[in-house]
């Protein structure tokens, strides 16, 4: 427990992680300050000593206003809207607020004299592929947008992050984190929905392996990442990993066995009524998309997670 | 006499060998109960197949080896020729190294990516022990203490056709750098009998193309011929301390090139000395190889 003062701008506020994070720092640091911002509705979120909301358009002015009326010591940028739609409009919305947004938070963050700056990515920015190496590190290319043209917001807002990560070092520390399957009882990402719906595809033909972390651990990774992890990108999961079909058996999902090959022709079919699966998250029920712990098992220790995978996947079947 | 007994008979297991497969499993359980593999390796399951397939490999090919006795308790990249267009030979080393050879060890056989990306195939392959032929995955597995196969001629080995049986391909060079990364020495394999299964074969390219799958040989049988099979183990090579595995192509090529040749020697000794089932092929087949040879020569 720290007695410095410190001020913590969230971008996202309205998303389980980013409520769990707030409490979470708040209870570790109950000096520090909180300022939770997002463009969706955030009269739900309970009050809290040290958590201030702000529900607010994502525009330029508003952003240049807020850092204008506040000195940030650190910011958690966790508002990336979800990739896990195909509609175009929402693409292009993807594109303006993840990238060209995030770009223009980072300015800010620098011309503002923040201290510290955490950016959620994804480990989807590797890729489903075939020819995946075991245990992908931060310096595997990022091939998600070859295949899926349709991811190029989350690969190049993770670029974008990089770039400006070891441009502006000596007046930034940046920490990138791309972290496995988030699931909880209050995430609901799609692999959440997916190990959720109890009809959820079982593939027969493919059996890939999965890393989960629960979002408490999530969330204490990021509370982390202001104090103990320093300038870099990191890959987020814990050293265990499961078979999909083990996780849906864990999860008690009942779903029928179906073979992914034929999966795309009806995903094909779905799509005439705007109910399809994207095609990406395909990719992700054939082949295996592991990442490697190493770096920042350097800074958190072996054991910075406080729940396994199973006990995760568990907890989900609780619900 | 029960028709299971009779089955029994011409497909079962001897008591002997169930004793062993059962007491090798137990060993291997012990092995790898250690740590979790990534690419869903299952050892009931390799179990089962290999209790299924054991007759396959006693009766059916025959299967005997030499050199055994220069198999030690280490980690190997083992380097052997390959033939047959169904890649019969990685299941047959794969048996030999599980079964008949000290201690018992499951390889980890590299394969191409059209076969990891395969519905069903490539799941089962990769239960069976079969992974992506990747650096990061032999490093992976290397630093586990694993031992894999490599077939370094490729699809080249497997879509040969009659006048090339027993004329190795050139061999890649990437297991090479591989081992001088891990400090693992190579042992060189040679298996003779396994080109015979299918003794006349057609690569169709344009189908290859179409179908996109790197090579699809064709032979006039489907299934393969009983030929009997021959598995020789060289002596495990070192490799030098002084090459760095950034080392350029021309250096490694130099070293390649000494495995390719023990690979050959093995090969020659194997031809020489192997039984005589398909003796009318080989025959002519040795003529037109030596006659090739002294051609090149």
């Amino acid at each position: 427990m720290s007695a410095e003062k410190k001020k913590v701008l969230i971008i996202g506020m309205a998303g389980g992680l980013a409520r769990i994070t707030s409490r979470l720092l708040l209870s570790e640091h109950p000096n520090w300050e909180i300022l939770g911002v997002d463009s969706r509705s955030l009269h739900d979120i309970p009050p809290l000593k040290g958590l201030e909301t702000l529900s607010m358009k994502y525009s330029r002015g508003n952003f240049e206003n807020l850092f204008r009326a506040h000195k940030f010591d650190a910011v958690l940028h966790l508002g990336r809207i979800s990739h896990s739609s195909n509609d175009a409009d929402i693409l292009a919305k993807r594109l303006e607020l993840s990238v060209m947004g995030t770009n223009r938070i980072l300015d800010l963050c620098l011309r503002s004299g923040v201290g510290k700056v955490v950016i959620l990515s994804t480990f989807h920015v590797y890729g489903a592929l075939a020819d995946n190496s075991i245990f992908l590190t931060e310096d595997a290319p990022l091939k998600a947008s070859i295949k899926h043209p349709e991811l190029r917001d989350v690969v190049e807002m993770d670029q974008l992050c990089g770039h400006f990560m070891w441009k502006r070092q000596s007046e930034l520390s940046t920490v990138v984190l791309r972290p496995c399957n988030i699931i909880g009882t209050q995430i609901q990402n799609a692999m959440s929905r997916f190990l959720n719906n109890p009809m959820a595809l079982r593939p027969m033909d493919y059996n890939p392996f999965f890393q989960f972390i629960h979002e408490f651990d999530m969330a204490q990774v990021l509370c982390n990442s202001i104090t103990k992890i320093p300038t870099g990108t990191y890959n987020v999961a814990g050293s265990e990993f499961i078979a999909l079909r083990e996780a849906l058996d864990l999860v008690g999902s009942k779903g029928f066995p179906f073979p992914i090959v034929l999966a795309k022709g009806m995903n094909d079919i779905l799509k005439v009524f705007k109910i399809e699966v994207p095609e990406y998250l395909l990719d992700y029920l054939k082949f295996s998309c592991l990442i490697d712990n190493r770096n920042l098992r350097q800074h958190l220790g072996d054991d910075f997670l406080r729940f396994g995978i199973r006990e995760t996947l568990e907890l989900i079947r609780l619900r | 006499m029960q028709l299971s007994q009779a089955l029994q008979m011409v497909w079962g297991n001897t008591p002997e060998d169930d004793a062993k497969i059962t007491e090798v499993f137990a060993l291997l359980r012990e092995k790898y109960q250690k740590y979790q593999d990534p690419w869903g390796f299952n050892l009931e399951l390799c179990e089962k197949t290999l209790r299924t397939l054991l007759p396959v490999y006693r009766r059916y090919f025959k299967v005997r080896i030499f050199g055994q006795e220069n198999v030690t308790d280490n980690s190997f990249i083992i380097v052997s020729n390959h033939t047959g267009q169904v890649p019969l030979d990685a299941m047959l080393i794969t048996i030999a190294f599980a079964i008949d050879i000290q201690p018992p060890r499951i390889l980890r056989a590299m394969v191409e990516r059209f076969m990891a990306q395969l519905p069903f195939i490539g799941d089962l392959a990769a239960q069976t022990g079969s992974i992506l032929g990747d650096r990061a995955n032999c490093q992976y597995l290397l630093e586990n203490k694993e031992s894999i196969l490599v077939f370094p001629e490729g699809v080249r080995g497997i879509s040969k056709n009659t006048t090339q049986f027993y004329r190795t391909q050139n061999f890649s060079q990437g297991f090479y750098r591989i081992a001088l990364q891990n400090r693992t020495p190579i042992l060189p394999i040679a298996v003779v009998g396994a080109e015979e299964m299918f003794p006349f074969v057609w690569h169709v390219k344009s189908l290859a193309k179409i179908f996109k799958v790197p090579a699809l040989p064709l032979s006039i049988n489907a299934f393969p011929l009983p030929s009997p099979i021959d598995i020789h183990i060289g002596k495990p090579i070192e490799v030098p301390e002084d090459l760095s595995p950034e080392a350029p192509d021309k250096d490694i090529k130099e070293q390649v090139l000494k495995i390719e040749g023990q690979v050959k020697k093995l090969l020659a000794v194997g031809l020489k000395h192997r039984r005589p089932f398909f003796d009318e092929i080989r025959k002519p087949l040795s003529k037109l190889i030596l006659k090739q040879e002294r051609d090149e020569r």
